[in-house]
């Protein structure tokens, strides 16, 4: 079965701006799918290339097989999206915004308006369908923006940056809804740049940068590329402690501050029970122990940091 | 139904409630306009100014009028709700759902063509109240009206893609759709103007829509019907042409 995305070499320009610059990236089928980046990384850019918004300069791109351009009516029908600028129909009721997309997609009158009942009110707008877009707080408008991406049962869902601007209760009851989605099949592609947001949610992230994928992994994996602290402790000053990274290569360093010891690793948490029993063999006595997990934003602001060093010379080359 | 028949009405729907709906900015501005046009061009000049190919003043104004308001709110209709749609971006959620091209041309020019259409009836109604008036050739009016209507909604369709600001569709209104149509025989004859400029004169495609529906409201034209109904037909189907191929191209729609 073809994934729900597949892009190869996906290119976009402007001017002399590149965009998007060879981005290769698979969506697999019913995956919680997120895409990283800081701002003008091209995530909005790479979402508006399968919608139809924009035109890619160079490359393919493929939803459910169906190319972007040559088939952009089955690429469009299985796409839900909720942009991150709100872009709503603004003459309109919400409810009625909500049935003209439906029966933009094809679904008859009846149904549209089912629908359109069902989707107000699992995000819980239900009580201002004859409100316009304009006289709903900001709260209500994302959940719109979720609804109307709903409204035509998408096989794809597009979420972009969906919690931007709101409460954290109203966040989790986003997630709620749209892990719920994903349960039943749906697959989602989120980008965010609350980084907690993906650690929570994404069974696979994509790391975007000026353009590029740097890297495409589970947010665990890219976690133990980060280090993390094993802090003991002790309850007497040591004159001495074992060498660490002797015994096992992982540890980076190691640092003592009076009767607290911090030994900096990769993975951390697999590290700690060795340093545990070194120190224990050499007669120390521990009162504390706590391991500071590496989280994924720091990853995210070193691998990016990196992107920027990459991408400085080949801007003075050109 | 099938998919197409469904997403096809549904933007039609949409398209004709946004006027239907306000019914203060679609009909009120052309019915005071027209009441004027009729009262003060009709009535109180109209008795001093001789009856022109053989009918009075105020019957020869009338098929004008109409022509005036139906192309008018035809291309106001199809401009302003897709320029306001790229302005406010929800046009995208027309072009990010499975409609081809060709189905979201031919919803927005129908139902700009049906307000058009209303809007020109509503005219002929006031004009009615003002005087007798009768339609000698229903079918070259219905004919005509089709086809001035649809042309109007398509070229505001261009207009609508091309406009980077309100003030660029002021702009077409005021220097040159405006003066088309004045020059366009709606408040006088041909024959009154030197040889030079009547032939000057029918370079202006606004001639042959005027005498089009002159010709089906009293019977009488300047130029022949046959002739200028083929040649606006032409080009009606050339702009929708258009339409279609700039939707496809993304211009002033996508990045």
């Amino acid at each position: 079965m073809e994934p729900a995305i597949e892009i190869r070499d996906l290119r976009k320009s402007y001017g002399d701006v590149q965009a998007l610059d060879g981005v290769d990236l698979t969506v697999p089928r019913g995956s919680f799918f997120g895409l990283l980046g800081p701002n003008g990384a091209g995530k909005t850019t790479f979402i508006n290339v399968l919608v139809g918004l924009v035109r890619k300069s160079g490359g393919e791109a493929r939803v459910f097989g169906h190319d972007v351009e040559a088939d952009y009516r089955e690429a469009r029908d299985s796409i839900g999206l909720a942009p991150q600028e709100f872009n709503v129909d603004r003459f309109f009721p919400i409810r009625e915004v909500l049935e003209h997309k439906a029966g933009y997609h094809g679904i008859p009158r009846e149904r549209a308006s089912e629908r359109a009942e069902e989707v107000l009110k699992r995000v819980g707008i239900y009580d201002k369908r004859d409100t316009r877009f304009d006289w709903l707080s900001g709260g209500m408008k994302r959940r719109f923006m979720l609804a109307r991406a709903l409204i035509t049962e998408p096989d794809l869902l597009i979420l972009d940056e969906p919690t931007a601007g709101v409460d954290v209760q109203l966040r989790h009851e986003l997630w709620e809804t749209i892990v719920d989605l994903n349960q039943r099949g749906t697959t989602i592609l989120l980008t965010t740049h609350y980084i907690e947001e993906a650690e929570r949610l994404c069974d696979e992230v994509a790391i975007l940068d000026s353009g590029r994928v740097l890297d495409v992994a589970t947010p665990e994996a890219l976690m133990d590329r980060g280090t993390d602290d094993v802090v003991v402790q002790l309850r007497e000053e040591p004159t001495a402690v074992p060498d660490f990274a002797a015994r096992d290569d992982r540890v980076e360093s190691v640092e003592l501050d009076g009767t607290m010891l911090v030994v900096t690793a990769r993975q951390g948490g697999l590290v700690a029970p060795e340093v545990v029993s070194l120190l224990d063999d050499d007669g120390h006595e521990i009162v504390d122990l706590e391991i500071r997990r590496t989280s994924l934003e720091e990853v995210f602001v070193e691998m990016t940091r990196q992107g920027e060093e990459r991408a400085t010379p080949e801007v003075s080359s050109s | 139904m099938n998919v197409d028949t469904t997403g096809f009405l549904a933007l039609l729907r949409r398209e004709v409630l946004r006027f239907l709906r306000r019914p203060r900015n679609t009909f009120l501005p052309p019915f005071i306009t027209n009441v004027l046009y009729f009262s003060v061009f009709g009535v109180i000049l109209g008795e001093r100014i001789n009856e022109i190919a053989g009918v009075p003043y105020i019957l020869f104004i009338l098929p004008g009028l109409v022509v005036l308001g139906a192309i008018s709110n035809a291309f106001e209709n199809t401009s302003f709700n897709i320029f306001h749609g790229r302005w406010n971006r929800y046009i995208e959620e027309v072009l990010t759902s499975p409609l081809s091209y060709q189905t979201m041309v031919g919803a927005y020019v129908l139902a700009a063509a049906i307000r058009g259409a209303i809007v020109g009836t509503l005219i002929a109604l006031i004009g009615a109240f003002f005087t007798t008036v009768g339609v000698v050739r229903p079918l070259y009016l219905v004919a005509f009206g089709v086809v001035i209507t649809a042309l109007f909604a398509s070229l505001g369709v261009v207009a609508g893609l091309w406009a980077d600001d309100f003030d660029d569709l002021t702009m077409l209104n005021q220097f040159i759709l405006r003066p088309l149509v004045f020059f366009g025989g709606v408040f006088y004859s041909l024959n009154e103007l030197p040889e030079t400029v009547q032939q000057v004169s029918l370079l202006n495609p606004m001639i042959y829509m005027v005498n089009g529906v002159r010709y089906g409201f009293l019977g009488v034209s300047e130029v022949d019907p046959n002739a200028s109904l083929a040649v606006l037909a032409g080009l009606t189907a050339v702009v929708i042409t258009l339409d279609v191929a700039l939707f496809r191209r993304g211009y002033g729609l996508s990045e």
